[in-house]
């Protein structure tokens, strides 16, 4: 997704200039944040998946860690990220396509309204189990 | 909010590598749901144990190549999407030359040894 430029760029610390930003670009802030969070937790989650060539042991023991409040808040955070940059991935491939331009701030607030309701779904799914 | 498309190629991303970035975020999204339900959702504690993961694995040989090509589809999303806020930076030709031979060997070896996991998994106990 491209940011309106401005006239003094200065590249990824315009991401958190908050001076005369519209919803879009705020939409643009989430996605990149988002991105980055999850491209982190990508890796980490490849890493920690090897514990299943070690057998049950060292990844049940590992499972047993991850019910913890805080990995669980984590994972959490992971959801509310997916879900956002997911959802918003469709809006910018159907925008990219010339499809629903007129209604990108439309799209962005439904976007949002899922995110916020799906997070709350799997939060109250979450505590409920764990 | 403008009128016009919000994604485009950025100098040094090629319209190639941006259309790949699009659709391997829609078929991501498309294999997450069903990886997401099975993984965390129909599982009895949010969670598969090491005997369950196995069990899924062998009883539904269509799952470690849906994983597979998930985790292929992640990976090539996940480094373009680093390689474009990069671009977000300006760098000099060298640099992101430097960067591309970067990204491409994580690349390379997180899928290699995402696959090499996926069947250590498929055969264990056989």
């Amino acid at each position: 997704m491209n940011e309106p430029k401005k006239l003094h760029s200065r590249g990824v610390l315009d991401w958190f200039d908050p001076r005369g930003r519209q919803v879009g670009g705020w939409g643009f802030i989430i996605n990149r944040i988002s991105a980055i969070g999850l491209t982190i937790y990508l890796y980490l989650h490849l890493v920690m998946l090897g514990k299943l060539a070690q057998g049950p042991e060292a990844f049940d023991a590992f499972i047993a860690t991850a019910k913890q409040p805080l990995i669980l808040f984590g994972e959490l955070l992971v959801i509310i990220a997916g879900l956002y940059h997911g959802l918003n991935g469709i809006r910018i491939a159907l925008t990219s396509f010339g499809v629903a331009v007129r209604y990108q701030r439309a799209l962005l607030i439904a976007v949002v309204l899922l995110t916020a309701a799906g997070s709350l779904f799997f939060a109250i799914r979450m505590l409920s189990i764990h | 909010m403008q009128n016009a498309p919000l994604s485009a190629p950025k100098p040094g991303e090629g319209a190639l590598l941006w259309t790949l970035k699009i659709f391997s975020g829609v078929l991501i999204l498309l294999i997450l749901i069903l990886h997401f339900l099975v993984n965390h959702y129909w599982a009895p504690n949010g969670l598969l144990s090491h005997a369950e993961v196995v069990a899924y694995y062998q009883n539904y040989p269509i799952v470690p190549f849906m994983e597979g090509f998930f985790l292929i589809f992640v990976v090539v999303h996940s480094l373009l999407g680093v390689r474009s806020i990069a671009l977000d930076l300006r760098p000099a030709p060298r640099v992101l030359r430097g960067l591309d031979v970067l990204l491409l060997a994580i690349g390379l070896i997180a899928s290699g040894y995402g696959i090499w996991l996926l069947i250590r998994v498929t055969g264990w106990g056989g």
